[in-house]
């Protein structure tokens, strides 16, 4: 079966996340109040798994293994058939 | 007897040349430019991560090459003993494949640097012997050098003396101002449990010589001679 994921990879809350403060400053100098910022990634990935039971444990692998750092992320994944 | 260097290389690593050019002048060293998807380690008597941007810094500094052959075979023979040291990219692939504790994320600023640093040698390792208490120059070049853990890592780290290099101000102080990045505890680098895996975001191969500015590079070369 085809399963398409969709992976969250975000600073975990107590890791600094200059990137999102970045931002933050730069959408205030567009005359927004902005209480604060997080920036994280957006990881879509299509591929083949037995059963959405498989594609998850797949995707498990995908989050722990490579996209996501456990010292410093955290992610969450949508998984559905394709 | 002369001593054999496995210098690594992954796409986008640079500074295997510079790590090559250097140790030459170390006395009793030789080295060998090893493919990382190929690179064996028997027969070699340390291991170097030179720095580089390895897949182009994709997902994250240094995170592809975790899944490169390579990263099991640096952890066979850092588990024998052997010693490995990574610089700057390199530290950055220790943290990802768990030999080192942490991680480096962005720079505070969020600036690249591409400085000189001052250090001070906190803790004796396999790559930094004798010279506790001792300061060094080094160059860096890096804008992901901010290494960050949790408290309890932090602490660890702090308590088993795993903090080999610390950046310092010109009177020695471990002031804000003096890190380059934002490091925790200003942190410029760190050893493993045992001391023989070291990582540093500053480039030792890059002050190997007065003509570029400096020979503190040679005291952590020499170390495996």
């Amino acid at each position: 079966m085809k399963f398409k994921a969709i992976i969250h990879v975000r600073p975990k809350p107590e890791i600094r996340d200059p990137q999102g403060e970045a931002v933050a400053g730069a959408l205030r100098t567009l005359g927004l109040s902005i209480e604060g910022v997080r920036a994280g990634k957006e990881i879509v990935v299509h591929f083949d798994a037995a059963d959405l039971t498989a594609a998850r444990a797949a995707v498990d692998t995908m989050g722990k293994e490579l996209l996501a750092n456990p010292v410093i992320e955290d992610y969450s994944a949508d998984v559905a058939a394709a | 007897m002369t001593k054999r260097v496995a210098l690594l290389r992954f796409p986008g690593t640079w500074s295997e040349r510079d790590f090559q050019h250097a140790f030459s002048l170390v006395p009793g060293v030789e080295t060998e430019i090893l493919w990382h998807a190929e690179a064996k380690l028997k027969g070699f008597d340390a291991a170097i991560l030179p720095g580089g941007f390895s897949y182009g810094d994709y997902l994250r500094a240094g995170a592809i090459a975790k899944i490169s052959p390579a990263a099991a075979e640096l952890k066979r023979a850092a588990a024998e003993g052997m010693p490995i040291l990574g610089s700057c990219n390199g530290f950055q692939i220790l943290c990802e494949i768990g030999l080192l504790p942490g991680a480096l994320v962005r720079n505070d600023h969020l600036e690249f640097r591409c400085d000189w640093v001052r250090m001070r040698v906190e803790h004796e390792s396999a790559w930094a012997k004798g010279l506790t208490g001792q300061f060094l120059r080094m160059p860096i070049a890096h804008g992901e050098g901010n290494w960050v853990a949790d408290e309890r890592v932090v602490a660890q780290v702090e308590n088993r003396g795993q903090v080999v290099f610390r950046y310092v101000d010109d009177a020695g102080i471990a002031t804000a101002g003096a890190s380059p990045n934002g490091a925790i505890h200003n942190i410029a680098g760190i050893a493993s449990g045992e001391g023989n895996v070291v990582g540093l975001m500053p480039h030792p191969e890059r002050c190997a010589e007065l003509l570029v500015g400096g020979l503190d590079g040679v005291s952590l070369l020499q170390a495996i001679a």
